[in-house]
């Protein structure tokens, strides 16, 4: 395998190419349009046997790759902000049926006031509509993420959203290792499942009574319980067949005898790696965690990696208004209970702004300052 | 524990009419009083699918016919007469209702 | 020119209709049996939120013998859209894909999508059935409401015009565009024959009265459906390919015969109502014959 200089955006449009997508569909937004305009490059220059469907709205485009899915297609699409808010009716149609739809969101700020810089208050704002979610710390992350997708989809019959961040991934060039399309292809066996199939025909989505309706949703969120198990299995098989790791639900980084940790997901880890090797060179007990999938949550597991640690600093580039940072909250629900550690809500990096090493050094300081509340948030960079 | 369903919410082709309590909702039901009158594009009117024909006789599925009255104002041959006898108090019962 | 349809030709076998849980004398239900008697098996349908999409099943059971999705409301044409694709990638051939909604799902909340699949001319055809109402949540305004209609939001009478949908589809450069009435079900099933046997995207808006709606007795549900068309105010006609032809020559009989019995017309007022008919003789002598 050679390495090859792209974007974000080319790595998530390479990724869903070497899948062999049938139906592409999406809406022009900014910043996810170059992943866009690849993928329909592909299918001009005759690379990509696939059908496109040039939608005349977000809505329209996931619908349109929903109804592709339901008729026997692999079907991808790309978006991220105002986009992914105006599918978001969609989005949880696609999870109640239990269609294999994967999703490309590079995440940009929510308006208003307008702002097109990255955060991850898009894939938040989707966090309970029963899409699994992963993130992606750089851009190789994009490419195996979108490939694991697909199969992690169409085993479990749940949509996946590969979250990667505007500009800082999807316009920035790094280095990625492209795998073979043969070894995709073994990799990504097709399977078909139609619902809308013209020689089985069903009623989808008929009026369910209180009886049926809560059972559907009890073996929708089985399958998201599930995803815990089979993420890190899909992660295995891929780093058996291409050698990389993915570290499935998540990734320890010099976590052996640490006293303080940084949580993160996206390409923040980066930057927080950078931190914690410096701080780790001066003598500082300091590790960090990379949450590669958010959704399902990985409670369990965070808590197996975080249990004996003294302070927690959560980095969440999104806020829930008058809650706190999303990630956070899901740890703090998640170590109820059990711990007595210190855990920090940093909100950083909204629409943009500066979350930079310094920056994440403010927020280390400021979950070590303020111990006498174990149940913090703060606000960096105002 | 959860009932056994498909994954995708789906329903079985068909099978509505099997349970359909629409019927009972009749209070006049479609007579065929002279069939040879009985104009063959009334089939197409009905909304329930309740009128069928056999070597050419029209007859009325009283299973599914919600006795809305179409086909009796659309066709000479068909005369609406009601369902009940006697008088229907709350707990009545409507005689010859399935 | 229309293709002739025999009516006692047809299949006696429904793929949609017994069973299905629409109010007595449901148009929407009888424009849907109509259609599936020539368009038959190999038909895929998406329908949004609608009496429709409500009425043909629920739970594990459905009336519908064909694949039947009910979509989201705005969104049935971008639905099969992709069930088109889906086909085409697979090499399945011979399957009329259409999406059918009502005026909300087709004109107002669903206008966005269907115009969308409009102008990309899509391989499938929409159908609408109008009962000029938002019958589904109980009989609110919409724009397909005509002027002076009562609903149940608007106890004054609709103060603006129905919207022109179909002149509005006929304008997005399309291959071919109908208006059908459930009361002339020949002209109805030859139109839905054409929009299935043609390439590219259709549009055919059917006149579906909801005798709640309109405030009429249910068993007159085809009789106003008829007298609207006889009275000039619903014309039958077809654009294809650029040609306009009208399909049913009206007997012009008066408009108040189709208004006055109607309770949501109960304050039409005498203007109104001349307004209407002055458009019609306008209409029918300049354009007819």
């Amino acid at each position: 395998m050679s390495k090859v200089l792209m974007t974000g955006s080319e790595a998530a449009a390479l990724g869903a190419k070497l899948s062999k997508i049938e139906v592409l569909s999406y809406y022009p937004i900014t910043p996810a349009f170059p992943a866009m305009e690849r993928l329909s490059k592909y299918i001009e220059d005759g690379e990509l046997n696939c059908k496109f469907i040039r939608a005349e709205s977000d809505h329209s485009a996931l619908a349109a790759v929903l109804g592709a899915s339901l008729a026997g297609a692999r079907s991808y699409t790309v978006t991220n902000s105002q986009g992914l808010l105006y599918m978001t009716e969609v989005a949880y149609h696609v999870a109640g049926l239990r269609q294999s739809v994967v999703m490309g969101v590079a995440n940009r700020a929510l308006s208003a006031p307008h702002s097109r810089f990255p955060e991850h208050g898009d894939a938040v704002s989707q966090g309970a509509n029963g899409w699994i979610q992963i993130f992606s710390e750089n851009n190789q992350d994009i490419l195996d993420n979108t490939i694991q997708a697909f199969r992690i989809a169409e085993e479990l019959r749940t949509p996946v959203m590969v979250n990667y961040e505007g500009y800082i991934q999807s316009h920035t060039q790094e280095e990625v290792e492209a795998p073979s399309a043969e070894k995709v292809a073994a990799f990504l066996p097709l399977k078909r499942m139609p619902v809308m199939d013209i020689n089985n025909p069903q009623g989808v989505n008929t009026v369910t009574s209180p009886d049926f309706y809560m059972d559907y949703k009890f073996r929708q969120n089985e399958a998201l319980e599930k995803a815990l198990t089979v993420i890190p299995q899909v992660s295995e098989d891929y780093k058996k067949e291409f050698g990389r790791d993915s570290r499935g639900l998540l990734e320890a980084y010099r976590m052996e005898d640490v006293e303080h940790a940084i949580v993160a997901m996206g390409s923040i880890v980066s930057t927080a790696r950078l931190l914690v090797d410096n701080l780790r060179s001066q003598g500082k007990k300091i590790g960090l965690v990379k949450l590669r999938v958010w959704r399902p949550f990985p409670g369990k597991e965070l808590y197996e990696n975080l249990k004996n640690v003294k302070y927690v600093t959560v980095l969440d580039k999104n806020i829930v208004f008058g809650v706190g940072g999303a990630l956070a909250t899901d740890i703090k629900a998640a170590f109820y209970g059990r711990t007595e550690m210190v855990i920090n809500s940093c909100i950083i990096g909204l629409g943009g702004a500066k979350s930079g090493v310094a920056e994440i050094k403010q927020a280390v300081d400021s979950t070590e300052d303020c111990s006498e509340s174990k149940n913090s948030s703060v606000w960096i960079g105002l | 524990m959860a009932k056994e369903l498909p994954i995708v919410p789906t329903a079985t082709p068909g099978s509505l009419a099997e349970i359909s309590a629409a019927s009972s909702w009749r209070e006049y039901r479609p007579e065929i009083q002279e069939p040879g009158k009985v104009n063959p594009k009334v089939l197409f009117f009905c909304p329930e699918g309740a009128l069928f024909h056999e070597e050419g006789i029209i007859a009325v599925d009283l299973s599914v016919c919600k006795g809305c009255g179409i086909c009796a104002v659309e066709s000479d041959g068909i005369v609406m007469v009601p369902e009940y006898t006697g008088v229907l108090g709350i707990f009545g019962v409507k005689e010859g209702s399935k | 020119m229309i293709d002739k349809i025999n009516l006692e030709q047809l299949p006696q076998e429904d793929l949609f209709g017994p069973g299905n849980v629409g109010c007595k004398g449901c148009a929407a239900a009888i424009a849907g049996r109509q259609a599936m008697k020539v368009l038959r098996e190999r038909t895929m349908i998406t329908i949004p939120a609608s009496c429709m999409a409500t009425l043909g099943g629920n739970n594990r059971r459905t009336t519908w013998k064909i694949p039947f999705y009910h979509t989201l409301f705005e969104c049935a044409p971008a639905v099969s859209s992709g069930i088109r694709a889906a086909l085409e990638v697979q090499g399945i051939k011979n399957v009329n894909v259409v999406s059918w909604g009502g005026d909300a799902g087709s004109a107002d909340i669903g206008f966005q999508a269907l115009s969308g699949a409009a102008e990309r001319n899509e391989d499938i055809f929409h159908v609408c059935y109008d009962n000029e109402m938002y019958m589904n949540t109980g009989g609110q305004t919409g724009s397909q409401t005509p002027k002076t209609a009562l609903t149940s939001n608007a106890f004054l009478g609709k103060p603006t015009n129905k919207k022109n949908m179909l002149a509005i589809m006929e304008v997005h450069g399309i291959g071919y565009v109908a208006s059908a009435s459930i009361a002339f079900p020949a002209d109805l099933m030859a139109k839905l024959k054409k929009a299935a046997s043609r390439k590219g995207f259709s549009y055919i808006h059917i006149l579906a009265p909801c005798f709640r709606g309109w405030g009429i007795p249910s068993d007159q549900t085809v009789e106003f459906a008829r007298r609207a068309v006889y009275c000039g105010l619903w014309e039958l006609y077809e654009v294809e390919d650029g040609i306009r032809k009208r399909t049913v020559e009206p007997q012009l009989i008066p408009v108040k015969d189709y208004i006055f019995p109607q309770k949501r017309f109960s304050k039409i007022s005498a203007e109104e109502i001349n307004r209407l008919q002055q458009q019609v003789d306008d209409y029918y002598g300049k354009v007819g014959k």
